[in-house]
Parts: C-alpha cells; structure tokens; sequence
C-alpha cells in the first residue's frame, strides 16, 4: 500500500512487527482456531483458550514486571497488539456466525408463499347504493344538497303540485300503487321538490335519492326502483344550464369523452321537457346492439321547471326560474356494468352482490 | 301511432330519405319506434311482377282434385299457364297475379314451377297473401274495369313505408296522419297541404225528417253534429281502403266501417257510424248514464255504468259509452242501409274517468281523453260522407245537425322575445321565431321587440308564453344549446349529518364482512302469523296497498326482518349457505295521519359458517356473541353507545336475545338468535341464523358532533385482574356497572376477559375474570392508590351483589 518513490514507509505485517517467536506462534495460532470456528461455542472456546485469565498470552503480559528491563517495552507493546488484534477477530468472526446462524433459522421458516392467506371476510355494498353515492358526489362537488321525503305520498305531492291534476292524460303513464283517494306510493322522488320548495327559498341546489313505486312487473319493470331527482332554482337558470350540468354529469359519471343531446320530450311538470342522451360508451357513437345502432342511450329526462309549479309554492316564475332532472339509478348502474336484467337489483342473490 | 308514407305524402311532400327523417322527428319530439316496410318489398323491379290478370279459362288439373289449371291473360302476347288452388277460380275473374320473379311479402320467391305435372308460370292471390285479410278462402276478385297486365300497385299500395311514432300525451293533434304530415312538413321544411274542403252531392231528403238530437249534458259533450246517409250498400271496401287500413295497423270491418277509421287516422276526429235503423223514437239523447244502466259494448262484454259516465242513447236506452265505444246494438251490419254518423266533442277528463273505471280503451277514448279540435268536426262529416258516397253509395240527407255550446274564444299568447333567450339560454331572432310558429300553423303579429300569437285550435297544449318558447327552442333545434353551469352564488353542496353517518354506518357494516341487500318495501299480510307477533302488537298492522300486485306484496313492511329471512332462504336454496346481510331501508307504520310513520331501519341477517375455514384454521360458526360483535363495532365506529338488556321478542330465542337501549335509554332495537319455529314458519334452513334490527332514526342522532380530544398518551395506565365469584343469574353487565360506579372516575375501563362456571365455584354461582384499568389524567397512579381504590370496590360490590374474591 506505499507510495511509489517514498515517503511514508509501508506498514509492516502484525507478522513482522511480532519478534518474539513465541507471541507470534500464539498469534497464528490463535488466528487460525478463531478463523476455523464453525459456530458460536467453539468461537468462544477460543476466545477463552486464548484471552481468558488462564492463557498463554494473559499469563506473558502479567509476567511482564518480572521480565528484564530491556524487554518490558517490547513484550507490553506487541503483546496488548496482539490481543486487541485477537479481540477485533473474534469479534469479526462473531458477526459472520451470528449472520449466519440468523440466515439459518430464517431458512428453516421458509413457507409456500403460494398457499393462500387469511380468509378475511369481504363486505360489499349494494350496487345501486355504490351508484347513489357516486351520483351523489358528483353534484355534490357542484354544489348540491341532498334531499329526502316520504315514500308514502300524498296525491297533491306527486301529481296535483307537479301540474298533473286528476284526469290528466300523463297520469295513465304513471301506474300508480293506491293506498286510498288521496295516498299513494309515490311514482318518482319528485313529490320532494314540491316539499322542500314549500320549505325553503330560492336558491335551491338538491338532488333527490329515493325507492320509487310504480305498479309494473316484467323484463325492464320492476314494482320498486330507485331515482335521483335533481332541482336547481334560482334567477336566470336556463334550459344552456341544464345542458351543462347534465354534461358535467356524464362525463363524471361515464368519462371525459361523453356528449349529451337533448331530445324534446314532455312531462307536465318542466316545460320544455327534454329527454337526455349520452353518447354510447360501448361504440363511442358508432351504433351498436346497446344503443341499438343508434350511437346514443337515453339516461334521464329533465326540463326546465314548468311555471305552474312555481305558482303552487308561491315562486314567482318572473322572477325565479330553474330546471329539474330525473334519472333511474339502476339504469346507470346497467348501463355503467354492463348488467342485463333489472330484476337482478332485487333479487339479492349473492352470486350477484359479491361480484361489485 | 301508425302512419303509411303514402297516405302521410298525400298531406306532404317528403323528400327526405326515410332513414333521415326518424333522427330528425326523434330531435324534435316525436319519437320513431321504428319505420318498417309493409306489403311486398318495395322495389320497381318486385313491383314490376304484381300485374292484374284476366282468367281465359279455368280447367280441373288431370292430377289433382283441388287444383285447377288457369290460363290468364297478364297482358303478355300470350296467356300464361298457372296453377291454381283457390276454390272459387273461375273463367271470366279479373286477378292479382304475381309472375315468376316476384317476392311476396312473407319473402317467398315465385319461380316457374311443375305442378303435379303441370307447368304453372306465376300465382294468383288472395288478399291474405298480400296482407289485408287474416285469412282468405279464395282468390282477390279485382274490378272487372282493371286491364290485364297494369301493375296492381298503379291501383292500390301493395307495397308501403310505415311510419310508427310515440306521441307525447299533449299532442292529440299528432294522433292523426295529417298532423303528423304537418310535424314533418315543419321540421323539414316541406310544403303542407292546408286545404281541408271535401265536397260531396247531396240527397233530397232534409236530415230533419231523419233524426232529432238532444244534448242534455253540455258540460260533458261541447259538440254534437251528425249527418244521415240512406240507401247504403253495406260491403267489403275496395283494396286501396283495406290496404290503407290495413297499413295503419287496423282491421278492416266493412266499407262504412272502414270510412270512419279512415276519416279518424287522417284527421284524428273520431267517428261514429249507427244503423239509423236501430235508433228508437227518431231521437239522439246526450246524457249521462241512468245508475246501473247496461250496454253490451263492440268487444261484446256486458258494460253496468253510472251516473257520472255520458252515453249516446235514443229514446229508450243507452247506444255508444260516449267517445268510447258503440254499443253491440246499433251496430252497422250487412243488412244496414241508413246510417247515422256521428262526429262529438267530448270533456277529456270525463272520457279519461269513464274510461279507466271501466278498463276499456279504444282509438276514440285515446284521443279524447287528451282533448280534440272541436272545429275538426264538420271538415271530418264531410271527407267521411264524400267517401261513403264514393265507396258504399246513397244520399247525403240535406243539413247537418250541429249542437253545440259557444266556441272557445281564440288563443292569443304574447311572446316576448327577451323572455325565449332567458329560458333556452341562447338567443333566436325574432323573425325566426315568427317564422317557426306560422309553420306550426299559429298567426304571428309583430308587437314593437315582441310577438303576438293566435294559436290554432288544433294545438290545444299550447296556451302560454312557455308553451310557445318550447316551440320555438324545440323546432329551432335544441342541440345547437350551449353548455353552461348555473352559478352557486349561497349555500353550498353536502350531505346531512344524518345521511353522512348512514353511509359511515354502511361503510363500518361492509368492513365487518356484511353484504347490503335491497328488499323490496312490500310485506305480507300474513308475516305477524309467521314472526308469531302477539295480536295487538302493532308491527302486524302494516299499510294496506289498495292495488297490490299479488297478496305477498300487499302491504308496507313495518320490518326488515321478513324480507331478510326471505333473501336468506332464497340464497341458501342456491347452496350460498354464508349468508352474512344487511339492509338499510324504510319501514312503514300506521298512524293517526293522512300518511305513515316512515323510519328508516337497519336489519342484520347473519346465518352459516362466518369463515369457511382454511389450512389455516377451522371456520367460525356464526352465533349471537358474533352478531354483538358487530353491533358493537357499529356502535364503536360511530361513537354511539349501545346497551344490552334481556329482551322478549316472540320471533327470537327466548334465551339468547337482547333489546337495545342508546346513551339516553331509548330503545332502539334488538339483537337476537331467531326462534326455530319462526326458521321454520320462513324456510330457512340452517342451524342458526343471527338477526338485529335497529331503527337508525334514533340511533344515529347520538353520533353528530366532534370527538374531542382525550390525553391518554401523558399518564399510563394501570391494570389489575380481579376474579369475583357472584350468583350465575347476576349478568355480567350487572357486575361491570356495579365495578365501575364503584371505582369512580380514576376507575377506566373494566373488561370481561374469561367466564367460568363450575365445581370449583359451588352450584348457582359463577366466576367472572375482570380487567381493571385504572388512569388519572393528572399523575402516574401509584400502587398503593390502586391497591386502596381496588378494595373499596371489592367491599362494595360484595356488599351489592354478594361477589366474592375467587380463592
């Protein structure tokens, strides 16, 4: 390890430095017993036969004082070198046995990392209650409320106040579950924008998650279902809003790439009535068997809140003006899931629960 | 709604190609279900091979007794030979011939063929093979008048486009074929036929001398007219009025018949045609229907109706439910030669009532009910009487007796124009706008920046300033709307604390392992019986629906418990054994009120293994302590408390039930093991099924606000053991509370960790293993202080309940 052309010397060996024979035979041999320990106990076997209070070496550096002056020096300064070298030695050799005796018992823990783990039970929400909520939070992200009322309604909530009177034609589109005259299940979660404008003025941001009932069984009917009612009144709310709120939706709800169009429709409630198209997500409005070829699937209908509404809780449609929005929940979860069959919502077969 | 392209282009000129025009009606409002070709494909080439053809002769074929061999003259340069095995075949007949090449509209092809033997070059038809008849015994006798070889479809549509829409209720107008020509002719832009004049010849004899009519019920019938036609041969009508009937989708009847269905799709006003015959005393009465008067309908069913349903009757009984249908009666038959027709204004509302009371609907009663033109009627008397004339012969009596009440005042509807952009949200000149309403057939004045409107009176939805801007934004085209989001100027978006902690709740279930199920709302009348509920317990009394679906749906739940039993057999019965459930919904209880009590509920079904078990470990069984397990975890995640007392549910384990209690001692629900007769009553097969229901109304209330913050990092805690010895019926809830109103505040938290009951202990007693933790919020506890405050418990609790330190 010197530098070429001089300077400092070169160390010598431990080796070399030792000049009495007999420290440097301890010092080989002890080298090569702590080398040739195989585990801890022989390792300390060692230390002791060459370190402890009856070895060779403890006995020469005590016999020190006895030994001629001349030598003193020698014998104490390369004797405690000696030791301190056996002593880092065994040290060394101490940390590679314990590493591997360590290395050992991990080996012996080996498992069939393979085999499978605990089974801990996994719970599952409903998919129409994961699709509420995420319908929810999205218009709550825009700024709405959430909003409840009864599933048992009055005739005067869900038809009289929504500008559908007795022996309007609407009604036969509704079949409607009869408690008595004036009780009924209610046919959407629309009674609940009568209520909570009869509440509360204007601004009003809500949307209305709710069972809904309409006396209907078959393939794409079922007698209980479940809808998100929305309603914005304010000044200056427009049909351009509606557009935009609902494309705000969809995106949200289906992706980035969505386009939403508005075909005029009719409810009595909202004038003018839309029906809302998205772009299908499946053929990205080429035509396929979902959209039945026509590019776009009808998610909701919406329109701008009819004024006669507005005169039955005393809003002046001069004034005030808003839109509202209706949507299946069940059919966004179909549409989003691809899930075939309506009934598959009620039943509540596990087989179909566990898999969202 | 049904419209053939070729009776729609008698009113338009429809340039567009059909596949345009579905997209662009749909744009607008009308929805196409779908435009599907009728009759034989339509191509000239097809078209080219339905000829009309002359029988030359008729022959038995020598092989086949019902056959014969025809020689027909299709206006080639010799006859052809066809086979032919209609019965009625006959020299002389003028036929509809299709020739070898021609599709028919089933899509068989007609190619020359050997018929037995014989070589046949065509077919004759008959009208079902073409489509206007079900079925037909013999050949289709043409007009003798018809040349061999004209094509048939120079006479009558063969071949068709049918238009099919879904009209929205408010538009009756549309509910006819001219004004569903006026639609297209608006939205495309095409010239439409306005002209509505049909002139007819008139008889001799004055309608006077005919028929007498009186409206007694004006209110129900604003309009009344009729004309008499005499001297009718009753008949099948000529093939372009069964084809055009036909291609609309209805059935023809006869040609009287078959005129007012025709009068009725092209113009939307219904009529309606009595064998004059038939009428007693002379005289029409308008009324409403004696209580418990009986007719016996067109569909032959025997009609009872009342007093608040309006008939058309003569002098002695009632002939037509008004706007509905005719009576079995009055009927035009073969033998029919005088007729009496019928065009009325009806009250919508009244024809909706009647028409649902009775369940019966018709073409009439569909439109009626959504409200007619009255000023349809005579322009509908007058094409119905040019026809029957043409089609079935006699003479129009002279007059028309037209009753009626004052005519609606005109609509006039001012549109201000500022007010169009501040609801679509995009702004529209006004001469647009204008232009747009006269198309729709309304008459528009300018009025300074605004317009003045006068509606037409076949637009009876259209009767404010909003019913005209959905016009103007509709037509003008609502996908060119731009897309804005309405400002958020007060308040701002979020759940209540309420719902915020139902999702928690849901949440905290779902994390335990539990599935959510929705269960329908209904119940069964018959489930009190099933959960074995005392007879006055209220739970059996639950909402009666009036029209239920069927017996098992009739009623309101006013528990989840049966729909969760329910949802538990049906799983097992598909070998899902581990039926680990929930549900959050809404019960319904009866009160005083107009409505129910609503509560929103949660319910908890837990049956089978709770793990499956793996190399790992053998399952766990599901059993009343999971079941607590869970609630409490519920309980815990929403910083709620819960408290457990024996409870005495009937459809519960008697032993292994529990009600539950909240922080200020309301009931809140129960817990419990479900009886095995109630397992039984359900069909639920399994060992044991662990049920809860709680009503989240009440329990959640408890968990709004912040959890404030509680040093237990500065001090530690002590724990002590303690093993008491106290009477077996003591519950260890009992002793918990007893420890720690005793040990005060310093006292933490005591734990149950182990239960022992047995010959060390003595009969009737048992041993409970308690953990103490003590903690003091201001100094580390010291041993001696512990040790003190742990024998003054001990004194106490021993005093209280008897409790002995276990040896």
């Amino acid at each position: 390890m010197g530098l070429e052309g001089g300077g400092i010397a070169a160390q010598p060996s431990i080796s070399e430095q030792i000049s009495r024979p007999d420290l440097r035979a301890i010092y080989s041999h002890a080298m090569e017993s702590i080398a040739t320990a195989t585990d801890l106990a022989s390792l300390d076997a060692a230390r002791v036969r060459f370190l402890g209070r009856k070895a060779e070496l403890t006995a020469l550096l005590r016999s020190i004082p006895e030994l001629p002056v001349a030598e003193r020096p020698e014998v104490g300064k390369i004797g405690n070198l000696v030791r301190r070298e056996l002593e880092a030695a065994i040290e060394a050799r101490r940390e590679e046995l314990e590493a591997g005796e360590l290395m050992l018992g991990l080996e012996k823990d080996r498992v069939d990392i393979s085999l499978p783990g605990w089974t801990l039970p996994l719970g599952h929400l409903h998919l129409v209650t994961q699709t509420r909520r995420e319908i929810e939070d999205i218009f709550i992200g825009m700024g709405y409320e959430v909003a409840d009322g009864p599933e048992v309604e009055t005739d005067y909530y869900n038809f009289e106040a929504l500008n559908t009177p007795a022996d309007h034609p609407a009604r036969s589109l509704h079949d409607t579950f009869f408690v008595n005259d004036q009780v009924l299940l209610r046919t959407h979660t629309s009674p609940v924008q009568i209520r909570t404008m009869e509440r509360q003025r204007p601004p009003i941001h809500i949307i209305i998650p709710g069972k809904a009932y309409r006396r209907d069984s078959d393939a794409t009917h079922t007698p209980m279902f479940h809808q998100v009612e929305g309603l914005v009144v304010g000044e200056h709310v427009t049909l351009a809003d509606l557009k935009g709120t609902l494309e705000t939706f969809a995106r949200a709800m289906f992706g980035s790439e969505r386009q939403v169009r508005l075909r005029p429709h009719f409810f009595p409630f909202t004038e003018p009535s839309v029906e809302v198209d998205v772009s299908c997500m499946i053929c990205e409005g080429a035509g396929c068997r979902l959209c039945k070829k026509s590019g776009w699937l009808e998610i909701l209908g919406a329109g701008m809140v009819d004024p006669n509404v507005f005169g039955f809780v005393d809003y002046d449609p001069e004034v005030y003006s808003g839109f509202a929005f209706g949507m299946g929940i069940e059919r966004i979860a179909m549409l989003k899931h691809g899930v075939n069959d309506l009934r598959l919502f009620f039943e509540n077969d596990l087989r179909f629960l566990r898999q969202f | 709604m049904k419209a053939p392209l070729s009776w729609l282009r008698e009113f338009v000129s429809i340039d567009t190609r059909i596949g345009e025009l579905g997209p662009r009606l749909a744009l607008t409002g009308t929805e196409v279900e779908r435009i599907s070709p009728v009759g034989v494909p339509g191509d000239p080439e097809n078209l080219s091979r339905f000829v009309v053809g002359k029988v030359l002769a008729c022959d038995r074929h020598p092989n086949a007794d019902k056959l014969s061999v025809c020689k027909v003259d299709v206006g080639e340069a010799s006859p052809r030979t066809i086979v032919c095995g209609a019965p009625n075949v006959a020299a002389g007949q003028t036929v509809a011939v299709v020739l070898p090449g021609g599709t028919m509209p089933d899509g068989t092809r007609i190619r020359d063929a050997k018929l037995r033997g014989v070589e046949s070059s065509g077919m004759i038809m008959s009208e079902a093979e073409l489509g206007l008849a079900a079925k037909s015994s013999g050949t289709m006798e043409l007009p003798p008048s018809w040349e061999a070889g004209e094509l048939l479809s120079h006479y009558f549509a063969i071949a068709d486009d049918v238009l099919e829409v879904e009209v929205t209720p408010n538009r009756p107008d549309c509910l006819s074929v001219r004004g569903l020509a006026r639609e297209i002719a608006v939205i495309t832009g095409a010239a439409f036929d306005e002209d509505l004049r049909f002139t007819h010849p008139w008889g001799d004899r004055p309608i006077d001398a005919d028929i007498f009519i009186e409206v007694r019920d004006p209110d129900l019938c604003p309009r009344y007219a009729a004309r008499v036609i005499r001297g009718v041969t009753v008949a099948d009508s000529p093939l372009w009025l069964k084809a055009k009937i036909s291609h609309a989708g209805m059935r023809p009847v006869n040609n009287v018949v078959d005129v007012t269905n025709y009068a009725l799709w092209a113009l939307g006003q219904p009529l309606h045609a009595f064998d004059l015959r038939t009428i007693r005393g002379g005289r029409i009465v308008v009324r409403r229907a004696f209580p418990g008067e009986k007719i016996t309908t067109l569909d032959n069913q025997d009609r009872v109706l009342s007093e608040d349903m309006l008939v058309i009757a003569d002098a002695e009984r009632a002939s037509v439910v008004a706007g509905i249908m005719g009576g079995i009666d009055s009927e035009v038959t073969n033998d029919t030669t005088d007729v009496l027709l019928e065009a009325a204004n009806f009250a919508a509302p009244s024809i909706m009532r009647t028409s649902s009371a009775l369940g019966l609907r018709s073409e009439a009663s569909t439109r009626y009910e959504k409200g007619l033109d009255r000023e349809m009627i005579p322009v509908a008397l007058d094409m119905a009487c040019k026809l029957l004339v043409e089609v079935c012969g006699g003479e129009v009596s002279v007059g028309t007796i037209d009753v009626r009440t004052e005519p609606l005042p005109d609509v006039v509807i001012g549109l201000r124009t500022a007010r169009v952009e501040a609801t679509l949200g995009l702004a529209i000149e006004r001469d647009e706008m204008a232009d747009i309403l006269t198309r729709l057939g309304c008459m528009v004045l300018a009025d300074g920046n605004n317009l003045r409107v006068k509606v037409p009176t076949f637009r009876i939805d259209l009767e404010r300033e909003i019913d005209l801007i959905e016009e103007v934004g509709r037509i003008h085209g609502l996908d060119v709307i731009p897309s804005t989001l309405p400002a958020r100027r007060e308040g701002r978006g979020g759940l209540t604390a309420f719902q915020a902690a139902r999702r928690k709740a849901e949440d905290l279930l779902a994390g335990c392992g539990l599935v959510e199920t929705i269960n329908y709302s209904f119940g069964d009348g018959r489930w009190g019986d099933q959960l074995r509920l005392d007879a006055t317990d209220p739970r059996r009394r639950g909402l009666p629906i009036a029209n239920p679906l069927s017996i098992d749906q009739s009623v309101m739940r006013t528990m989840l418990l049966p729909g969760l039993l329910q949802t538990a057999r049906a799983n097992i019965s598909v070998r899902e054994t581990r039926v680990h459930i929930f549900e959050v919904g809404r019960v319904f209880r009866p009160v005083g009120s107009q409505l129910p009590e609503e509560r929103t509920h949660l319910g908890i079904l837990l049956s089978g293994q709770w793990d499956e078990g793996s190399w790992l470990n053998t399952g766990i069984s599901v059993d009343y302590f999971l079941g607590k397990g869970i609630l409490e975890r519920l309980a815990q995640g929403l910083n709620v408390e819960l408290h457990y007392a024996p409870a005495e549910e009937p459809f519960l384990h008697p032993g292994k039930s529990a009600a539950l209690s909240d922080r200020q001692g309301r009931t809140v629900g129960w817990l419990g093991e479900i009886h095995p007769s109630v397992l039984q009553e359900f069909d639920v097969r399994s060992e044991s099924v662990i049920v809860s229901e709680i009503d989240l109304d009440t329990f959640l209330e408890d968990c709004a606000g912040a959890t404030m913050f509680k040093d237990l990092l500065a001090y530690p805690r002590v724990e002590q053991d303690l093993a008491l010895v106290v009477d077996a019926a003591i519950p260890s809830s009992v002793v918990v509370v007893e420890l720690r109103v005793a040990g005060g505040e310093l006292l933490e938290e005591v734990r149950v960790f182990d239960v022992y009951e047995g010959p060390q202990v003595g009969e009737g007693r048992k041993s409970l293993a308690l953990r103490l933790s003590f903690r003091s919020s201001e100094r580390t506890l010291s041993e001696t202080e512990v040790n003190e405050i742990r024998s003054l418990i001990l004194a106490k609790v021993s005093a209280r309940l008897g409790a002995q330190l276990r040896a």
